[in-house]
């Protein structure tokens, strides 16, 4: 991660948003990163088992390793400025290995200037979606430690 | 803060607006400033330096400095429990409490003996179910409830349905004319026990016909709940005049603290309640034998009272009184139709509202089409403008109305004008820009 806590892939991300003009531009930007989302968790996906508590909106998150045992994430939810944090994970997490992925700390979307601006309920509903991210990273490296 | 104002004030305040009435009589205009100069929240700046606007006074109303200075006095020179010490500071909490009492008891045209202090609405209907329902219903007996009751008038009566097979009858919304179904009710009334209604509803800010739900419950043989945590905040209720068995009332929708409210119960309704909680105010007597309990709304009280909570919403009652409540609905109103009108001009917005209709509140429920309901209240409040979204509590209200939320802005005394113009300027801009 260098000197920053985040990923290397988030650097062009953040210095996006670090350069918005105001908290009307960054989610604009944040609305282009939801409706551009690679590969969302389509609705037909969204269940009980990968619904993320705590979010004012609907959100589901689904975790998996693809066959060269590296993360992949997929994020879905009705709040296109919770679709876009999802997107920004997805680019930070997506490819890595689970260690990388299970040290992820929230600082991003401080920096992004999103930290402030989200609700207490929305704000815990980001911080929902990226413990589960770490937590799924942590059982996934606990699997396949396992052989699993 | 004052209402009416003497010839002599009216002089000294030459520059303000006013009126006078043909026989003489000079009746100072609704000065709005004025009444927000009682709020010191509302003099607040947010984080990113806009200013608030605070349109959820449907979920609870901010206080002005005699509430706020009212509750600071008796922690600071006077807490004590009430009714039980034998010193100055209880006698002096005990008289608050109780002149508390009578003052918000007057306020609904009622006696003190029939106000019980509760947490709030929830709990007073909660009461209603536990101490009367229970006793006085059995299986098979029905419960009248609407499709436009917030779920704390819900659940109490499904749980009782659980326990002793009450019929829950709801009485639906006609979606055209945006109000309840009477005809449906009149259908839902015979052999009824119990019709439980909602003076005004915290979603669409309708006030239903409260006075005919009540007379036509009467005929009919059924007892009333009220359920008025937001109408009485927006006009005068008199409990007796109404004639409702039980009203439930919330003190931090009406300018005081959380925490309180109460529910007022007729000395025949009272008659018929047992115990609900026990221990505390409510013991006459205890003894290894069994216990002896006061009567009337005092068998209904237990623990110890909530005593700032009170002093707050007494406190909160002595400003109210002096608003004229006629003048009070007129602004709201005008306020709330400027606003709808707006509102349903901006592309994408459907308005789930009607405040032209009488008696209603200022709150307005809407959504956008094409940005979703949470988003559109961060958005909003980027400008500054607090809001509520969700479900507002009224999940079947939802069902009727087809969606699974609405963003919802309620209006009250303070609001002005300006509030609005600015409202509808970035509810345009976050429409135009994010809507698309």
């Amino acid at each position: 991660m260098g000197d920053r806590p985040w990923p290397e892939a988030l650097d062009p991300v953040v210095a996006e948003f670090q350069d918005c003009f105001d908290s009307m531009e960054r989610y604009e930007l944040l609305f282009e990163y939801a409706s551009n989302a690679t590969n969302p968790l389509p609705q037909d996906k969204w269940n009980d088992a990968n619904m993320i508590h705590g979010c004012q909106s609907r959100a589901h998150v689904e975790c998996t390793l693809d066959s060269s045992g590296l993360f992949r994430m997929r994020g879905g939810a009705d709040a296109q400025i919770v679709q876009g944090l999802m997107e920004i994970t997805r680019i930070a997490v997506d490819g890595s290995s689970c260690e990388q992925v299970s040290s992820l700390t929230p600082e991003f979307a401080e920096a992004m200037g999103f930290n402030s601006a989200l609700t207490p309920s929305r704000s815990n509903g980001f911080k929902n979606m990226l413990d589960r991210v770490v937590n799924e990273a942590s059982r996934l490296m606990r699997g396949n430690e396992n052989g699993q | 803060m004052r209402s009416h104002a003497s010839v002599s004030e009216v002089k000294k305040h030459i520059t303000r607006l006013n009126i006078v009435k043909p026989t003489g009589v000079l009746v100072k205009m609704y000065d709005v400033q004025e009444i927000r100069s009682d709020f010191p929240i509302l003099k607040r700046v947010l984080p990113n330096g806009k200013p608030l606007v605070y349109f959820d006074n449907a979920a609870t109303s901010q206080k002005p400095d005699a509430v706020i200075d009212a509750m600071t006095r008796y922690y600071k020179t006077y807490n004590s429990n009430a009714h039980r010490g034998a010193h100055t500071l209880a006698d002096e909490a005990t008289t608050a409490l109780e002149t508390a009492r009578k003052a918000i008891a007057s306020f609904f045209g009622a006696n003190p003996s029939n106000l019980i202090y509760t947490s709030g609405t929830t709990e007073a209907i909660n009461l209603v179910a536990y101490a009367w329902a229970r006793r006085n219903l059995s299986e098979g007996d029905a419960v009248v409830l609407t499709e436009m009751e917030h779920h704390a008038d819900i659940v109490p009566w499904q749980e009782l349905s659980k326990e002793i097979g009450i019929e829950l009858r709801f009485v639906p919304l006609d979606l055209k004319r945006m109000c309840l179904d009477m005809e449906a009710y009149k259908h839902a009334l015979p052999d009824a026990k119990l019709v439980c209604v909602v003076h005004t509803s915290n979603v669409l800010g309708i006030r239903n016909p409260i006075e005919d739900i009540i007379a036509l419950a009467k005929e009919s043989g059924a007892r009333t709940l009220i359920d008025a945590a937001q109408g009485a905040s927006h006009e005068r209720i008199d409990f007796k005049k109404l004639g409702a068995d039980f009203l439930t009332l919330s003190a931090h929708k009406m300018a005081g603290p959380t925490g309180i409210g109460g529910l007022l119960a007729t000395n025949e309704a009272l008659s018929q309640c047992g115990p609900f909680l026990t221990g505390g105010q409510m013991i006459r007597s205890v003894s290894t034998d069994g216990s002896v309990y006061r009567d009337g709304a005092a068998l209904l009280e237990t623990g110890t009272p909530r005593i700032a909570e009170a002093i707050g919403w007494g406190a909160a009652i002595e400003w109210l009184s002096k608003i004229d409540f006629t003048q009070m609905h007129g602004h709201i109103k005008s306020l709330a139709i400027m606003a709808f009108e707006g509102m349903t001009k901006i592309d994408g917005i459907t308005v789930y509202s009607d405040p032209t209709r009488p008696g209603s509140s200022g709150t307005i429920s809407f959504l956008h089409e094409r940005i979703d309901s949470n988003d559109l209240a961060m958005l909003l409040n980027e400008g500054g403008f607090a809001l509520r979204t969700g479900q507002h509590c009224a999940q079947p209200l939802m069902d009727a109305l087809g969606v699974a939320s609405t963003n919802r802005i309620s209006l009250w005394l303070y609001n002005t004008e300006e509030e609005i113009r600015s409202f509808l300027d970035h509810l345009r801009m976050v429409c135009d820009r994010f809507g698309a």
